[in-house]
């Protein structure tokens, strides 16, 4: 009998790649029940509260479905953050300088695209694996968006790109809107198309890709653009929402895209990833954050938490994986 | 009766070192053809040529009297060769029909449909529960994922892939080394069957003189890069083969 041959049970199966949502479940419990008493009011339910859970998660679910591309391939990005700012000060510079709107975002994207252009020129042609890679370009992307903005904050631009992305659609944030419709577009790709079929391939096995005539470099520096790309339009809605380009942006925003796609079930080791998972993923950091916000909780102890939950779903899939290889 | 595949003097190094140290043979239509030797012995270097994964150095190779040269597995395949490689054969984490369909996806909503890669998935399903059943290939679903299979089911499918794309030449890379007693002559008589009632062609690695005795119409001995001796199943026996490899024999 060789290793692989012990199915793992469903339960470790489903637990693994649905736990989140019973964790999801249990915070929302857990919070309208303590805040009324903590408080003496139903804040946390109030419709007002609710959107902003969801505008607090957009920005870090658009990077966390890019993220959830990239480790399903079996890569990782730790660049994320800095496109973030660089994407940002970028575009700010092109809007101080005239450009409308409209070109103002598209400049964020394509700096975005560029960026995983480049993630994707050091994994596929220099071969670096791909955490050394995005280190590296952390540093460079970052630095890059210091050198041009001098270190300082660009404000000042067109009132009419606050109005565009950060406005509102009735009650809802035009962020939230964008992030619903890259998490179903997300979805389908990654489900119903030959680009996102080959991502769970190319993770679950680089070389039986190859051998299967599948272009495996080729999708690899499309995973990664894609990556730029979502981070890009990411960026363009931060610059928005804080109305200011600033270099120190997005610090730290890889490791919450991580969290909320490691947290939702996908594989850090490659070849399994689901959307769903990732989306309910970031709500759980925007709710942890939120519930403790509204209890008064010293922000120490959200990172606590937060680093708990990752620490549990992350042994979820060890586990899993254990039962998988026990023969 | 031309060869369906014929390999002439074929080399290959790897810097300094020599793997294939001048080999041919050919193999006819409707052969099984084993290929045998000891570790080193030059064997995965050899499929990985003919599959299209390394160009020969030097050498010959000649399909249905014609030339070719592989610069990637795709070519091979193009050309209607399909390999069963031991270790790498499935995506785990893919079903049945997604792996049955891998890189040769079927697309559907038209123009559209195909510039986005949109996955026609009931149609492939469809397609590989037949195809396989045809083969009588009994798995539970086309919708299984392959983690949930046993050993025996996985060397099934992925024997089935191949039968079903390869329309000139199986290379099974040792596709008992990994089974039990059952699963193994649940294989072999699948390859028996494929071979007396599709004509299918087939060069297997395998390790296994039983295995290699048994479906054999001709035995290939390489030994450190070079081709020792090609054997007629019927003019040899199991003691011979063996040492020819060990190099008893020359």
């Amino acid at each position: 009998m060789t290793k692989a041959q012990q199915p793992p049970s469903r339960l470790v199966d489903l637990l693994a790649k649905y736990g989140i949502f019973l964790i999801l479940i249990l915070i929302v419990l857990a919070l309208s029940i303590i805040t009324p008493i903590v408080r003496g009011d139903q804040l946390f339910l109030s419709s007002r509260n609710l959107i902003q859970v969801m505008l607090q998660a957009s920005i870090n679910l658009i990077i966390a479905i890019a993220m959830t591309f990239i480790i399903t391939s079996g890569g990782i990005d730790l660049s994320v953050g800095s496109i973030v700012a660089l994407a940002g000060i970028v575009a700010a510079l092109s809007m101080q300088a005239g450009a409308g709107p409209w070109v103002g975002f598209l400049i964020a994207v394509l700096a975005g695209v560029l960026c995983g252009l480049f993630n994707g020129f050091l994994i596929n042609v220099v071969g670096l694996v791909p955490f050394i890679a995005t280190l590296g370009t952390m540093g460079i992307f970052r630095g890059l968006g210091l050198i041009f903005s001098e270190g300082l904050p660009i404000y000042g631009f067109s009132r009419d790109f606050l109005a565009i992305f950060a406005g509102r659609v009735g009650a809802v944030p035009v962020q939230v809107l964008v992030a619903i419709v890259i998490a179903v577009l997300g979805w389908f790709v990654l489900t119903q198309t030959r680009f996102g079929k080959y991502t769970t391939a190319i993770g679950g096995n680089e070389e039986t890709s190859k051998l299967a005539g599948i272009s495996v470099k080729r999708y690899k520096f499309g995973i990664y653009a894609l990556g730029g790309l979502l981070t890009g339009v990411a960026s363009a809605l931060l610059t928005a929402r804080l109305s200011s380009a600033d270099p120190t942006a997005g610090t730290f925003y890889e490791l919450d895209a991580i969290a909320a796609t490691v947290m939702g079930g996908t594989s850090l080791s490659g070849g399994s990833g689901t959307i769903l998972g990732t989306v309910v993923g970031a709500l759980v950091i925007s709710l942890v954050r939120n519930g403790m916000n509204l209890l008064n909780v010293p922000s120490f102890w959200q990172q606590f938490v937060i680093g708990s939950v990752i620490i549990l779903a992350a042994a979820l899939d060890q586990w899993r994986k254990r039962q998988i290889t026990r023969s | 009766m031309a060869a369906l595949l014929e390999l002439k003097d074929i080399r290959k190094s790897f810097g300094a070192v020599e793997a294939l140290k001048g080999v041919s043979f050919d193999i006819q239509p409707g052969e099984v053809v084993t290929l045998v030797g000891d570790n080193g012995a030059g064997k995965s270097t050899l499929i990985k040529i003919i599959s299209g994964v390394h160009e020969a150095s030097s050498g010959e190779m000649l399909l249905n009297g014609q030339a070719k040269i592989f610069k990637k597995p795709a070519d091979a395949m193009e050309a209607g060769i399909e390999t069963v490689y031991q270790h790498l054969a499935l995506i785990e984490e893919l079903d049945v029909a997604d792996n049955v369909y891998l890189g040769r996806e079927t697309t559907k909503g038209g123009l559209l449909g195909r510039a986005i890669g949109l996955l026609n998935r009931s149609q492939m399903r469809q397609e590989t529960g037949q195809a396989l059943s045809q083969l009588h290939i009994k798995i539970p679903a086309p919708t299984l994922s392959v983690r949930r299979m046993s050993g025996g089911q996985r060397q099934a499918v992925a024997i089935g892939r191949a039968m079903t794309w390869g329309r000139q030449l199986l290379i099974l890379d040792e596709p008992t080394a990994a089974l039990g007693v059952e699963e193994t002559e649940q294989v072999l008589r699948m390859i028996e069957r494929l071979k007396d009632e599709k004509g299918l062609t087939f060069l297997i690695i395998s390790h296994n003189m039983q295995d290699v005795y048994r479906v054999a119409d001709k035995v290939v001995v390489l030994r450190q890069g070079r081709h020792v001796k090609t054997l007629k199943k019927s003019e040899t026996n199991p003691q011979e083969i063996v040492s020819y490899i060990t190099g008893a024999l020359n």
